[in-house]
């Protein structure tokens, strides 16, 4: 219970801290930043450790299904004796089979974490070069198939089916129809820079531009709508923080921390050249 | 040469070959690999490099510290979380009851706990920050200089309206008015004569209003003045025009692209 | 006239702080002083809805969760709303997550849904396989071998154990799927390395900003309908009935969206009187 109150005023001291940042910039919200930074580094490295490396390289290298005295577990054994969680006594049980190719990435991996020394900072370059071949040969595949192909597949609609109305606002129609296609083709044309767009063209680019303006603005509206969202989110925690079961902890936060800006902008005040932007 | 440059490129073509005429080949042990092994590699690289990034950032970090840069007293807030973070993820659990390895996901952890109060509200406060930003900026900047950006403007404020609850309790006659309202204002811009623009106002009111009375003031008709309807129509017609030819454009790129990594012609992952 | 126009220009150089407080104000006063504004769902949740309802119940569902707590007020709600629906039609559910942060949340979805609310039996009902590195790789490795990929699930379990996996190998083994998902990886890899290539269907709930990227595989057929950020969410929970944070944060989030549409009229009035006056002079 402790930990679950001490923990509501940490996050909504760090919630306030960067929230201070709409005043202005201060030491609130430099200390919250720093923080940030240097949490999600650790909990990142932390969290791809445990859920792959040690489970899934570590568990294929050295697995407890196949332990055995040679040499190669007496590896094992050495690095269990600097760290018994990572390599529990008698292999690492995750269900895997031995797999020695898995010494590939490994090597890859340390190749990389070797680079950052400054005169070995070409060794990343390999594994790099294994990441960036595979996600190319991946959506080289994956964006032809469903966003080119997918898509066109998709634009070709029926313009006569004698079972569609005319016009309709919801659902399928002729005329709505028309537009998708023709707003296809002339947004894809507006994109075509091979030849100058005047003239006859020209005309038709600039209907695809504004095909183009009405998705950009669909898209503005939606952009502000995921950060009213994210917003509401965050007051409805604030809001939640504030009860007597957290001891207060949103009012009195914000009381300390309004305080101690105002009482810095006063000072500021008082001596102009010390002013933030 | 031979270690920087040319076994980097051959990497590429190898694998970049092999993953794509993977969706293409039946082979058993080819499949097997690529559909398997090659992206577990892939995933361990990818563990590499997150801890690549980490190592990097507390490198920087020291360095400020260390060479008393400014600012650097905040540094040792960046090296102090990541500390924290590094103690509950490996040496800590906080609860003795969870093994290592499920410590990271389970209750009662430490781990769990920066999560919860540290990480969660931090990451969803700096999201939540752009909110005050884009309203600022929409204030400030937004201006409708030409018909393009009006239209983009319209289409948005009409996405906006019309997708929450408030657009639904609009009135489609009042959107006619609105309407009205704002032809009036164009015809007195245009012509500049007050008599012109009050026979417009004049007569729209009186036939919008002889229309919603015969028809019963109904919420939502006519359907193309009534928000959400006309949302939708937007959203699911022009906009999907608009963002498929995008999208087809960026499919195509990223083909291309693609390709020329595979051919040894795109060669920016190592430095050329 | 004049005295207005004055007023509008010097409103449009107002200091940007007096502009974020009223958006706060307009966020904070609807979420204590609700005004209960009807939901109203639209075509593309109906959607959604209903393709999940056709399903025949006991069918193997996979929900993937790649959302974080920096977009959960928009994603979590649709995701405790889509497991109640699940769960409610007795329906498997296999949980994976292509982002680390999703674990954590995933959990706490099943925990309150599965465990607390429908009184389910993990690894009989419901299982957490957690989350795997590699974003576009992890949904390829799903595809061909899921038991390559997930050897042991969230809580160390191994996979041969779990009750419920028996049968399931590959992607195509699941009936339906459902991305939750806040960016990349998510919706659009599903699509392009799993759905597509595999006619399994799937629906998707999404963060408002990559609703318009996902619309035209909507369009196409080859997502099922969508759940649009918090609005989506709200109306999901209104057609099961089960009304949530998503429909607790509509008002606040249909003033503000009224206050933001009134500060870009506002601004393009000042703009029209500021033109105006520089072509009189």
């Amino acid at each position: 219970m402790f930990g679950e109150i001490f923990g509501a005023w940490v996050a909504v001291f760090l919630t306030f801290a960067i929230f201070s940042f709409l005043y202005k910039d201060n030491p609130f919200y430099k200390i919250a930043e720093h923080i940030f930074v240097g949490v999600s580094a650790g909990y990142w490295t932390s969290m791809f450790f445990w859920t792959q490396i040690q489970p899934n390289l570590f568990g294929r290298l050295w697995p407890s299904a196949q332990y055995s005295d040679g040499f190669w577990y007496g590896i094992y054994n050495f690095f269990g004796m600097i760290s018994s969680s990572i390599f529990p006594e008698g292999g690492i049980d995750k269900g895997h089979d031995m797999h020695l190719t898995y010494l590939i990435p490994f090597a890859l991996g340390i190749m990389m974490l070797l680079s950052l020394f400054k005169k070995l900072s070409w060794f990343a370059r390999w594994g790099i070069a294994y990441t960036v071949g595979m996600a190319a040969g991946l959506r080289a595949y994956g964006y032809l198939n469903s966003n080119v192909l997918g898509q066109i597949r998709g634009t070709i609609i029926p313009l006569a089916d004698p079972d569609l109305p005319m016009f309709s606002l919801l659902g399928a129609s002729h005329f709505n129809n028309l537009i998708i296609l023709v707003g296809t083709v002339t947004g894809l044309l507006y994109f075509f820079f091979s030849k100058e767009h005047k003239g006859n063209f020209g005309k038709v680019t600039r209907v695809g531009i504004y095909f183009l303006m009405i998705s950009f603005g669909a898209s503005f509206g939606f952009a502000v709508m995921g950060r009213i969202s994210l917003l509401i989110g965050r007051f409805v925690e604030l809001i939640t923080y504030s009860s007597a079961q957290y001891h207060h902890a949103t009012l009195w936060v914000l009381v300390i921390m309004v305080g101690l800006l105002g009482y810095s902008a006063y000072n500021d005040k008082d001596n102009p050249e010390t002013e933030g932007s | 040469m031979l270690w920087k440059r040319h076994i980097p490129i051959l990497i590429v073509a190898v694998i970049g070959s092999l993953t794509l005429f993977g969706w293409f080949i039946d082979e058993p042990n080819i499949k097997a690999f690529v559909n398997d092994d090659a992206t577990q590699w892939f995933d361990i690289l990818a563990s590499f490099a997150i801890f690549l990034g980490g190592f990097n950032l507390l490198k920087m970090q020291l360095q400020k510290v260390l060479r008393k840069k400014q600012g650097w007293q905040y540094s040792l807030f960046a090296i102090g979380g990541f500390i924290l973070a590094i103690i509950a993820g490996f040496f800590y659990k906080g609860n003795p009851d969870v093994a290592w390895g499920t410590h990271v996901t389970a209750d009662g952890t430490l781990f769990k706990w920066i999560f919860m109060y540290i990480f969660a509200p931090l990451g969803a406060t700096m999201f939540a920050l752009l909110a005050f930003f884009v309203a600022s900026a929409s204030y400030r900047a937004f201006r409708i200089r030409n018909f393009e950006a009006t239209l983009l403007l319209v289409s948005g404020i009409i996405i906006m309206i019309g997708r929450v609850p408030l657009g639904s309790s609009i009135s489609s006659w009042f959107i006619l008015y609105l309407l009205v309202l704002i032809g009036g204002i164009a015809i007195n811009s245009v012509f500049k004569n007050k008599q012109y623009t009050a026979i417009f106002v004049s007569v729209g009111i009186i036939i919008v209003t002889s229309a919603g009375s015969s028809m019963g003031w109904p919420l939502d008709q006519p359907g193309i003045f009534y928000l959400p309807h006309l949302q939708e129509w937007i959203y699911m017609n022009p906009n999907v025009a608009g963002t498929r030819s995008i999208m087809m454009g960026i499919g195509l790129g990223i083909f291309a692209t693609s390709i020329r990594y595979i051919l040894g012609i795109e060669k920016s992952y190592i430095g050329e | 006239m004049k005295y207005i126009s004055d007023l509008i220009l010097k409103m449009s150089s107002v200091d940007r702080r007096w502009i974020f407080l009223v958006i706060a104000l307009s966020v904070i006063l609807p979420l204590y002083f609700p005004l209960g504004l009807p939901i109203r769902p639209t075509p593309t949740t109906q959607q959604v809805y209903d393709t999940i309802d056709a399903l025949p119940h006991g069918s193997k569902i996979l929900v993937s969760c790649e959302y974080g707590p920096s977009t959960k007020p928009e994603i979590h709600p649709m995701v405790l709303s889509v497991l109640r629906h699940l769960f409610k039609n007795e329906h498997k559910v296999y949980v994976t997550c292509l982002w680390p942060d999703g674990q954590f949340l995933a959990s706490e979805a099943l925990d309150l849904v599965g465990r607390d609310e429908y009184g389910l039996t993990y690894g009989e009902d419901y299982v957490l396989l957690g989350f795997r590195p590699g974003n576009e790789a992890v949904v390829k490795g799903i595809v061909s071998d899921i038991r390559k990929l997930y050897t042991i699930d969230a809580k160390g379990t191994k996979v041969t154990e779990i009750p419920m996996m028996n049968g399931v190998n590959r992607f195509e083994d699941f009936d339906f799927l459902f991305s939750a998902s806040a960016g990349y990886p998510g919706t659009i890899e599903w699509v392009q390395y799993a759905a597509d290539p595999t006619n399994v269907p799937m629906s998707t709930g999404t963060t408002s900003i990559q609703v318009n990227e996902v619309m035209p595989y909507v369009a196409a057929g080859q997502v099922q309908g969508i759940l649009a950020g918090m609005p989506g969410a709200a109306e999901y929970e209104a057609l099961i009935g089960v009304p949530g944070i998503g429909t607790s944060g509509m008002d606040a989030q249909s003033i503000a969206h009224l206050v933001i549409v009134l500060f870009i009229v506002l601004g393009n009035v000042g703009y029209l009187i500021e033109r105006n006056r520089s072509k009189k002079y």
